[in-house]
């Protein structure tokens, strides 16, 4: 794996499901629909979508998690029900409590058509300093990094501008078969 | 500017530094809640017992109206009204056990408050933190009415109106209107108002929160005046009656007291009042119409109205109970709220425990059944579906159990039988075992207790502040 280094493995930026700030998260599934059917089949499908402002730089991006997040119910109580973690409680309890919650409160209509004009913006993580990775990066560094900040993924940089994402599958992929391969030669003229 | 003000600002800027983190300004809640002429107004007053140590220290600090009995130490504070009671502290030569360990206690415990605001509060019982064993500390702390600090060192804290923290130590917390803490220790944790929060950590954890709605019409304090609701409003309605206890220098008991029974002269006794043996009625409690048995108590800013307590009934620090008959050994936890209606009484059955920051407000007749766990809030009996269980059920729940708003989660076995011990301790500690020579509590040593008082500067610079007053034997 020493050879190989992120750019190698990165999704060109121009591959990857893109929106301007302004879209909706309606919009948003459109576009990763769209750039799932034009990636390659044999490669992972994309799972997120990239944010841009009006100068295409990246600003944020939407995961999976953000849009299931986006149609769950919303309210103070249940926000307040969502932070019983921190006062440790267990998983499990913290649904129970949800659930009895939603059982007793009136149903929340339209829930989908509420959830598709929320803006993007509002939903979109925004990277931190730990998410970029130079495009020259060796892959054993990125994956230090990934393991390290449990990320799905990184954005890759080339001086200012993001010219890509490296992607967990990817990297995972690219290991394994590294691996393969090492396994399968032969150690001191034994064969297996 | 004047040296009081002076000083608030100071106090002010600490607790805000220390909640910083939680982006919490404590100044809008605060500023000109007690004007400062309110601040010169009052005495301040301690007791004298032969059962208590006394060493008093008080140096650049406001006391108005506050009270102090005990170890205490003051320094650069504003105290208005405020109760720090120091008859639980440990002693040099007791073992304090934690966990494992058994913590030989070097010196007298000493309450020490620095750098603090606090209004209308009450501070009691002992630090229970295995760290600081010899100082129960407050320091960097906001409270407002009402609020308990009770076994709970404090640094860099706010406490909303009627709020209590119990056996826990807290570090940079914002504790809203009415919640109760009882958690051991946290640190950076803003808990929202309305939140009963148990919890010992491995063993059980419980939480109620109370709807916000319903919530404000009992208490609503938004910061920039006074805070408001019904437990305002019904302390206010009874203010009158505790300024001639406190403007009498000599004040008579206007009831029968028996030989092992205190009352505390700073507490409000109305007509047709009865109190039996082995009771303790403690300074600024209220007693109007009703019947105290052997071995109850009332504790401060305790409010029994029109109402019978069998007997061993602990009524906890803040607590409110009009219009009900009490069975034997019913516990009434920290300001909890009780109240029937003249024609519709509130029933509470024997050996029941009222967790604390309960509000039953009936309109009809309520019965709750003997041996019983109740909580949060029951304007009706369909309420107590969801807000109370058999202490037997309870004690059998192993995993997690979820009623309404409450979420419990651990041994419900040992979250009853945590409670029961301490009820008894309670118990213990107030005198209502005593059998004229053995378990001599509290309701044996406070009695005829000296009151002395100490004054403000009248004028000038230093008006309000007191001068370094230093109180030993």
């Amino acid at each position: 794996m020493k050879n190989y280094c992120v750019k190698d493995l990165m999704v060109p930026i121009s591959e990857y499901a893109t929106v301007y700030e302004h879209a909706t998260l309606y919009e948003s599934v459109l576009a990763l629909e769209k750039s799932q059917e034009q990636f390659q089949q044999s490669r992972y499908a994309h799972r997120a979508i990239l944010v841009l402002d009006k100068n295409k730089k990246v600003i944020g991006r939407l995961s999976q998690m953000d849009f299931l997040r986006a149609l769950e119910p919303r309210d103070d109580n249940l926000d307040q029900i969502r932070k019983f973690k921190q006062f440790g409680f267990s998983r499990k309890a913290v649904a129970l409590q949800q659930e009895e919650y939603l059982k007793n409160s009136p149903p929340i209509l339209d829930v989908y058509s509420k959830a598709a004009k929320l803006k993007v913006t509002d939903l979109m993580q925004r990277p931190t300093e730990g998410e970029y990775v130079d495009e020259k990066t060796s892959i054993d560094m990125a994956l230090h990094q990934l393991t390290t900040g449990s990320n799905l993924s990184l954005l890759v940089s080339r001086g200012a501008d993001i010219v890509g994402v490296l992607r967990l599958a990817d990297v995972f992929a690219a290991v394994f078969h590294a691996m393969k391969d090492s396994e399968s030669k032969p150690i001191d003229g034994a064969t297996r | 500017m004047k040296e009081i003000e002076k000083l608030y600002d100071r106090i002010i800027q600490r607790v805000n530094i220390n909640l910083r983190e939680l982006e919490f300004d404590v100044n809008p809640l605060v500023d000109k809640l007690v004007p400062t002429q309110q601040m010169t107004k009052f005495y301040a007053f301690y007791g004298i017992t032969p059962h208590h140590p006394l060493n008093l220290v008080f140096k650049h600090a406001n006391l108005s109206g506050s009270y102090f009995l005990g170890k205490v130490r003051v320094t650069s504070s504003l105290l208005y009204k405020s109760d720090i009671r120091g008859d639980e502290l440990k002693k040099n030569g007791d073992l304090f056990q934690y966990q494992e360990f058994n913590i030989p206690v070097d010196q007298d415990e000493e309450i020490t408050i620095d750098d603090s605001f606090l209004i209308k509060t009450l501070v009691h019982n002992f630090s229970h933190d295995p760290e600081t064993l010899e100082t129960f500390f407050i320091r960097d702390t906001v409270s407002t009415h009402y609020a308990n600090i009770h076994g709970s060192p404090s640094d860099g804290c706010y406490l909303g109106p009627f709020s209590t923290v119990d056996l826990t130590t807290m570090r940079d917390c914002v504790i809203g209107a009415y919640s109760y803490v009882q958690a051991g220790e946290i640190s950076h944790l803003k808990i929202e108002p309305g939140t009963v929060w148990v919890r010992k950590p491995g063993d059980f954890n419980f939480m109620y929160r109370y709807p916000t709605g319903q919530l404000n019409t009992y208490i609503y304090f938004p910061g920039g005046s006074p805070p408001q609701g019904v437990f305002m409003d019904f302390v206010e309605d009874r203010k009158e009656a505790f300024q001639r206890v406190f403007n009498v220098v000599n004040i008579e008991n206007s009831i029968p007291v028996p030989p092992n029974t205190s009352l505390d002269r700073f507490a409000v006794i109305k007509p047709k009042t009865k109190i039996g043996e082995n009771v303790l009625v403690a300074q600024r409690a209220f007693l109007q119409n009703s019947v105290l048995g052997r071995g109850a108590n009332a504790q401060e800013n305790c409010y029994i109205i029109n109402s019978k307590l069998e007997g061993n009934n602990v009524t906890a620090h803040g607590a409110k109970i009009i219009e009900a008959d009490m069975g034997k050994n019913v516990f009434v936890g920290f300001n909890s709220f009780l109240r029937g209606r003249p024609n519709a009484r509130l029933t509470i059955g024997q050996d029941s425990i009222i967790m604390p920051h309960t509000i039953i407000d009936t309109r009809n007749p309520l019965s709750i059944p003997s041996g019983h766990l109740v909580w949060g809030l029951i304007l009706e009996a369909k309420d107590l579906e969801t807000n109370s269980m058999s202490l037997k059920a309870f004690s059998k729940i192993d995993t997690r159990v979820c009623r309404g708003s409450m979420l419990f989660e651990g041994s419900g076995g040992s979250f009853v039988s945590s409670f029961q011990e301490r009820i008894h301790h309670i118990l213990e500690a107030n005198g209502a075992f005593y059998d004229g020579n053995l378990n001599r509590g509290h309701a044996q040593r406070n009695q005829n207790i000296s009151f002395n008082t100490i004054q403000p500067y009248p004028k000038g610079d230093k008006e309000g502040l007191y001068p370094t007053i230093i109180i030993q034997p």
